[in-house]
């Protein structure tokens, strides 16, 4: 799920560029707390204050100290164990001098003092989280990150609660129940702050929810509107006149795509990151699978699962959408970031959206009316052969068609794993123009079977091994000309790719390993700069900071988990009772990695 | 409505357990609710013995181990492979109870305890990392179902150690 591309106000970017430097100083000097301030979107130069650093979702930091030049020199300069086993996807954030942690469940919040030698904890806020969640999330116990607004950090807890607590003292200000775990609902996803909303979602594309979107208010947390994904028109907050979809017309497509009242445990959950163009005032997140597993049990399109939503923040009105993969029958979310950039297309200048999607295909579309410019496949992909580009829909080939008559469906590319998993955000380079992402190359047998609604449980009627894509290298890093539809260069790796990217002013692209190398490359070449083996596999998302001290970090946490939590085969050690074969297309992952959370920060 | 008077002649039936009185009466009485005079009772003693817990000695704490009435009955097996689909257990302990979110069944290592009064008492009342309590669904019937199925799971070999050098 990467994201990425600023669209930005540009007066108050302009005026926070000025006030940035004397800001840090000033803090600096005082060893002050964060700054407060009514403008949750302004970020100086060397902060990092939302998950994927902009509202375009573009993970690129204008710091360029370190460079393709020196980025040779990059080594180690602190760690911290968070004490957590968990997946540790997501990032940190850097507001002022304070680093913010947040763990997989049970979801601590570490604030580390950056003007003190080995940057001592100003606080460590631990919530009363229920453990139930950890057997009702899909994939692990995992937790996307936070967010800084307002002098606050807000996040989400495992077990289906969004908390704001206060960025200098950590005082929790307050908490909300937003989801029901024992319906199956759990929340991972990184929120999104717009003015004085709080946009979160649920996870739950597995147990058969009724996927949905809310609003919070900053201040109070109260819940001020909810929109469902999928469903009749009214619960999608469809409102007359304004929505506008490119391809489809119609009313209530969100419950008439679907056999009978499938939709009502239809899934298109929201785990992913969601962006935000100021300009045109719209938010924009994608939706996950269709439930259950066995597409036969909801015959028509599945709108809105797999899709991309477009809505007003205030009153949370859909604008318009878009469906990548009608009629999942394969388990290809949408929930990978939305990157917003300005790219020119054929000739013309375009307030671009791009988006990597589980399914195979990079997807470049026009961000104000949801049309489609670019689609093609940047991994292996035998589902479908194109997509077309008058109709917006894919090309299917027929004998890829998933379901409990079809018996064992065999050789469909990408795995459900998914050509890039949307754990695994991309970043995007005004610079060099292109974007940058971790990708997979799995392959996968999908036999569908009945499957029956029971609640809190899962819901989905599918066995799917996973076997390597041609070539047998399973993952890699790429750089990807959206404009164009093709991918610039390739860095193989022999395990699947899974941490988030970054990319900086200095050309030079980061990202992790499975087997838990830290690796830094020319963003203009693919070649490896330099590499660290960190202790864990990274599923997490590296993002650079300047510190007090005026000098450019990386950080990126190491801890393997996420799905890999299930597919690594025997690589704990902390549960005698949970003792397993390693998974067979992957035999000897655990001979290079263990669980384990850490927080390291690197610099020359 | 949970099947009480059911799960008490189940008890009864196994014969093979000894069970105190007070044990059957708190285990019938949770399955109320929280409102029963045995529940409330604070010296109420404990339904399960777990054979894994350390003793603090003294005499020991009255307890139940009671035993599956039907255990290796194959009609019993195919019938709790047939539940153990259609109630979704597969979706996290994976086909054949192999693992996956859940923990493995088929290791012969428990979190809970393997003894059929401790598999029941998981599957009936839940557990707190997320395992849903399915008596309320199933009734005692169905749980004991499952537990002759997983309990008549082949345990695969112990891989305490992996090895990836060859010898």
């Amino acid at each position: 799920m990467p994201r990425s591309a600023p669209a930005r106000r540009r007066c108050l970017q302009t005026l926070r560029m000025l006030a940035v430097p004397i800001l840090a100083a000033t803090t600096a000097a005082l060893g002050a707390s964060p700054p407060h301030t009514a403008t949750p979107a302004a970020s100086g130069a060397g902060e990092w204050r939302m998950p994927s650093r902009d509202y375009g979702a573009t993970r690129y930091s204008p710091l360029a100290q370190i460079d393709a030049q020196n980025a040779p020199r990059l080594h180690p300069l602190w760690s911290f164990s968070t004490g957590v086993l968990g997946g540790h996807e997501g990032q940190p954030l850097v507001v002022g001098n304070t680093m913010y942690v947040v763990t997989p469940w049970p979801n601590v919040l570490y604030a580390f003092d950056l003007t003190q030698e080995g940057y001592p904890l100003r606080f460590k806020y631990r919530p009363a989280v229920s453990p139930n969640a950890i057997g009702v999330a899909c994939c692990d116990s995992v937790n996307r990150g936070a967010f800084f607004a307002d002098g606050r950090i807000v996040y989400n807890l495992l077990d289906g609660h969004t908390v704001a607590v206060d960025a200098a003292s950590g005082r929790q200000l307050w908490i909300t129940q937003i989801a029901d775990v024992a319906s199956g609902e759990t929340t991972t996803m990184a929120p999104l702050v717009v003015k004085d909303r709080v946009i979160v979602g649920a996870s739950g594309g597995e147990f058969g929810i009724y996927g949905w979107i809310k609003a919070l208010d900053l201040k109070t947390g109260a819940v001020v509107w909810t929109a469902h994904n999928l469903g009749p028109d009214a619960d999608m907050l469809i409102r007359p006149d304004t929505f506008k979809p490119p391809y489809d017309r119609g009313t209530d497509l969100g419950a008439r795509t679907w056999a009978g009242e499938s939709w009502k445990n239809g899934g298109g959950p929201v785990w992913g990151s969601i962006s935000y163009d100021p300009d045109l005032d719209l938010i924009y997140y994608g939706t996950g699978n269709a439930s259950p597993y066995n597409p036969e049990q909801r015959a028509g399109d599945n709108k809105w699962t797999s899709s991309v939503l477009a809505r007003r923040p205030e009153d949370g009105s859909l604008v318009w959408a878009y469906q990548f993969t009608p009629h999942d029958s394969w388990d290809y979310d949408a929930t990978g970031p939305m990157i917003l950039a300005d790219l020119t297309v054929n000739g013309h200048e375009v307030k671009a959206l791009v988006h990597f999607d589980k399914n195979g295909f990079a997807y470049t579309l026009d961000r104000a009316t949801g049309r489609l410019l670019v689609a093609a496949p940047f991994a292996n992909v035998t589902w479908a052969k194109s997509v077309d580009l008058a109709t917006g829909r894919p090309i299917l080939d027929p004998s890829k068609q998933t379901g409990a008559s079809k018996g064992n469906v065999k050789g469909i590319c990408p795995s459900l794993e998914g050509g890039v998993s949307p754990a695994s955000p991309a970043a995007y380079s005004p610079r060099t123009h292109l974007f940058y992402t971790s990708i997979n190359n799995l392959c996968m047998d999908y036999a569908a079977s009945q499957a029956g609604y029971v609640k809190g449980t899962p819901y989905m009627g599918a066995n799917t091994p996973y076997m390597a894509g041609p070539g047998g290298k399973m993952g890699g890093f790429i750089a990807w000309d959206a404009a164009t539809g093709r991918k610039v260069w390739e860095d193989a790796e022999s395990y699947p790719s899974w941490s988030g990217t970054l990319v900086t002013a200095g050309n030079v692209a980061f990202y992790g390993t499975l087997d838990g190398w830290f690796k830094s490359v020319d963003a203009r070449t693919g070649k490896l700069l330099s590499k660290f083996k960190v202790g864990s596999g990274v599923v997490g998302n590296p993002m650079t900071f300047r510190g007090p001290d005026g000098k450019q970090y990386v950080a990126v946490y190491a801890g393997i988990g996420g799905d890999w939590f299930l597919l690594a085969g025997d690589y704990r050690s902390d549960d005698p009772a949970d003792v397993r074969l390693p998974a067979d297309f992957i035999k000897d992952l655990a001979r290079r990695t263990s669980q384990g959370g850490m927080v390291w920060i690197f610099g020359l | 409505m949970l099947a009480q008077g059911l799960l008490m002649s189940k008890l009864s039936q196994s014969g093979a357990c000894a069970i105190s009185l007070a044990a059957v009466v708190l285990l019938a009485s949770c399955a109320k609710g929280p409102d029963t005079t045995a529940a409330q009772a604070p010296s109420a003693p404990p339904a399960i013995r777990y054979a894994s817990h350390i003793d603090a000695g003294g005499e020991r704490p009255p307890g139940a181990t009671f035993q599956d009435p039907k255990t290796g009955d194959p009609a019993t097996i195919k019938a709790g492979e047939t539940l153990f689909t259609a109630m979704n257990c597969d979706g996290c302990h994976g086909g054949g109870g192999s693992g996956w979110v859940g923990p493995s069944l088929a290791d012969g290592r428990w979190r809970y305890g393997g003894s059929d009064a401790a598999v029941f008492t998981s599957i009936f009342y839940g557990r707190p990392k997320g395992m849903p309590a399915f008596g309320g669904k199933l009734g005692s019937d169905g749980v004991w179902t499952l537990v002759t199925y997983i309990k008549a799971l082949p345990v695969a070999p112990d891989i305490a150690t992996e090895s990836w050098e060859n010898h």
